[in-house]
């Protein structure tokens, strides 16, 4: 080895195929502080950390052998003393004599590889941070599908829900005029005049009135307020409803009329006590000949009856509601007039929070309008009650002027 | 499918019979290692050589952090390709870790595979003593790893992309193609740690197919011991004392590795 190579500022190092030190030059030999009798002929592997010892196998030999080339391969030398020397290695492979051999070139390179040692640190820290944000990103976004189908979700049920609403509004409409339709038409002849009002608060009502000329002298009026409004009291109504046309056009007695209306309601809730609703009502008959007023007043609101000299009668009731108690025997009432006078019947949509009828004094106080301006003005006081006291009920009044 | 596996894994089919042999690389090398051995089977013999995925010429694409995270994934591999080509009772040759994976893969599906030939094998590189001798303290094989990751460095950032979902650029696959021996950093680390830090004594004596142990001499990676052992608990296992000395016969010494293996088909096949 010339002298040049043997002191160059790097190691020098030529292996056999198969590893063993063929020549190492003064440098290295100095580096790993060796004789070189120690060296020559010793298996490369004598100079390695077992870690590049494994490293050589996997990579240096098999990359000379097929590459007959390497560079800047970093590997630990192993000092005599056991201190780990990091250098870098470019090697050649050369024939000689029919044999490979592998010239190395190695340089120590502890400062770079301190730096390298915190490059590497801070880019597995890099990386770590990296991996951590995608996998948040990843949930996130996962997070951000499953609101959207939520929210899809909550829109196509809103939709049926907005659809449902409008057929039942539909179908609630078409109910309320089946229940209007159910209603009788105003009387006026020369014994009565018979008016009415009726407005449902929900669409439906759990009011309903009728009133009927059973004869040539006598006429039937009832009304009645199933406990409760909307769909299920309505129903109610509506099956009370040809009963009492039936029974009132025959001509029976109030008290035989009422214990129909009672048997038909406790004849519907016989097994289900859950459902059981009961109703106030009452039904009065006027005989214009004999000048009596016979009626029932099953819980009901009291009627008014004011004769032609503004004096003003309450039509109290007379038993408790129907529907409540079974086999209650109904008790009737009567009044006798003389001359001329004026019938109110209401349920309690029109009462007033205290529980008087505000309508009485509209009454008084009106003695000889015509039924329909008094219409008129109890709506328009109707309406000042509502707005005052927010209410919703359902409301039915009848005004009759008896001749 | 097929076409799929055979691109995916860059399966090369080579000769004719009706016999085939499949030959698998050794840790983080590609199918070119077997350059010196293979040609010389192609006369009389199906010759399948084929890289693991995050290898050689694999698609870099098809690498799963979760499939490859043991030893079991890459056997899915050899199983892949085998279906693939519908081999059956085929030869199997791995070297090294390799030879570990085709013995995985022969445990799962036996009638894929007639013969295992293991050159340099072990079960288990990490010392349990005082019963085993794998040749390594874990802190060795850490500094392994270490090691390889600072060869690694001034390109690695580029690399440790593609296990990190953007595997389309164009400059990864040129980079893989002009390097042999090398891979994704993150893969090799990966793969290092599957087959390094592996246990895999206990399926030794699961193994049905018949295999031929070859051991080097001074291969420090596989010592002798290590090769006394394999022989020992697996089942129709022949052990063979090659001259060659190292790790890499079938590179350093082909000639003596295709007579061995030669050999034994002959005897045995």
């Amino acid at each position: 080895m010339d002298k040049q190579l043997n002191d160059a500022p790097c190691g020098f190092l030529a292996l056999s195929e198969e590893g063993s030190i063929i020549a190492a030059n003064r440098t290295l030999i100095k580096i790993l502080d060796y004789e070189p009798e120690q060296v020559i002929g010793q298996h490369m592997n004598m100079m390695l950390t077992i870690p590049a010892q494994l490293f050589c196998q996997l990579y240096f030999f098999p990359l000379l052998k097929l590459e007959h080339h390497i560079e800047e391969i970093y590997i630990s030398l192993k000092a005599r003393d056991g201190e780990e020397i990091p250098v870098l290695i470019n090697a050649i492979a050369r024939h000689d004599s029919g044999a490979s051999v592998f010239d190395c070139v190695l340089i120590p390179m502890r400062k770079r590889n301190e730096y390298e040692n915190e490059l590497l640190i801070a880019r597995n820290e890099a990386q770590e941070a990296l991996l951590a944000k995608q996998k948040a990103n990843a949930e996130l976004e996962i997070a951000l599908e499953t609101l959207k189908a939520k929210q899809e979700e909550l829109l196509e049920i809103n939709k049926q829900n907005q659809q449902f609403k409008l057929n039942t509004k539909r179908e609630l409409e078409l109910a309320r005029k089946i229940q209007k339709n159910s209603l009788t038409e105003p009387i006026v002849n020369d014994q009565v005049q018979i008016d009415s009002y009726y407005n449902a608060s929900s669409e439906l009502s759990g009011d309903l009135y009728g009133y009927y000329q059973i004869d040539e002298h006598r006429y039937g009026i009832i009304i009645l307020d199933v406990m409760g409004h909307g769909i299920s009291s309505a129903l109610i109504t509506m099956s009370l409803h040809p009963l009492f046309q039936r029974q009132i056009t025959q001509g029976l007695s109030p008290v035989k009329v009422m214990k129909e209306l009672d048997r038909h309601l406790h004849s519907l809730f016989q097994n289900d006590e859950e459902a059981r609703h009961y109703c106030t009502a009452i039904y009065l008959e006027i005989d214009i000949a004999r000048q009596r007023i016979d009626y029932v007043n099953a819980g009901h609101p009291p009627a008014l009856w004011q004769d032609d000299s503004g004096t003003q009668h309450l039509l109290h009731a007379t038993s408790p509601p129907i529907g409540m108690f079974e086999d209650l025997e109904f008790q009737s009432s009567s009044l006798s007039y003389t001359e001329d006078g004026r019938l109110l019947l209401y349920t309690d949509g029109v009462m007033d929070p205290t529980a008087s009828c505000y309508l009485f004094d509209l009454l008084k106080d009106h003695p000889d309008s015509p039924i329909a301006d008094l219409k008129e003005k109890i709506l328009t006081s109707l309406q000042h009650q509502k707005e005052a006291h927010h209410k919703s009920d359902d409301e039915c009044f009848i005004l009759v002027d008896v001749k | 499918m097929n076409e799929a596996i055979l691109s995916r894994n860059h399966v090369k089919v080579k000769g004719s019979g009706k016999a085939s042999i499949m030959f698998a690389p050794g840790f983080g090398c590609d199918q070119s290692v077997w350059n010196a051995v293979a040609p010389a089977f192609e006369e009389d013999h199906r010759v399948i050589l084929f890289d693991y995925v995050g290898s050689g010429h694999s698609d870099l694409r098809a690498y799963d952090l979760n499939r490859y995270q043991t030893l079991d994934g890459y056997a899915q591999d050899v199983l892949d390709v085998c279906e693939a080509l519908d081999l059956k009772e085929t030869v199997f040759v791995g070297h090294s870790v390799g030879a570990l994976i085709g013995m995985l893969a022969s445990i799962r599906r036996p009638e894929l595979f007639s013969h295992l030939v293991m050159v340099g094998p072990s079960p288990c590189y990490l010392n349990d003593p005082p019963e085993y001798y794998g040749g390594f303290e874990e802190e060795q094989l850490l500094g392994l790893l270490e090691m390889m990751e600072k060869n690694y460095i001034g390109w690695a950032t580029v690399f440790a992309a593609t296990v990190l979902n953007q595997p389309d650029r164009p400059e990864i696959k040129e980079e893989l193609e002009s390097r042999f021996c090398s891979t994704d950093p993150v893969i090799a680390r990966q793969f290092a740690k599957a087959a390094f830090f592996s246990d895999h004594r206990e399926d030794l004596s699961k193994v049905t197919v018949p295999s031929l142990i070859l051991q080097c001499a001074d291969d420090i990676i596989a010592p002798a011991t290590v090769g006394k052992y394999m022989h020992q608990h697996l089942p129709y296992s022949s052990l063979k004392q090659m001259e060659a000395r190292g790790h890499c016969p079938h590179m350093s010494h082909p000639d003596e590795t295709i007579q061995l293996i030669g050999d034994y088909l002959k005897a045995h096949v």
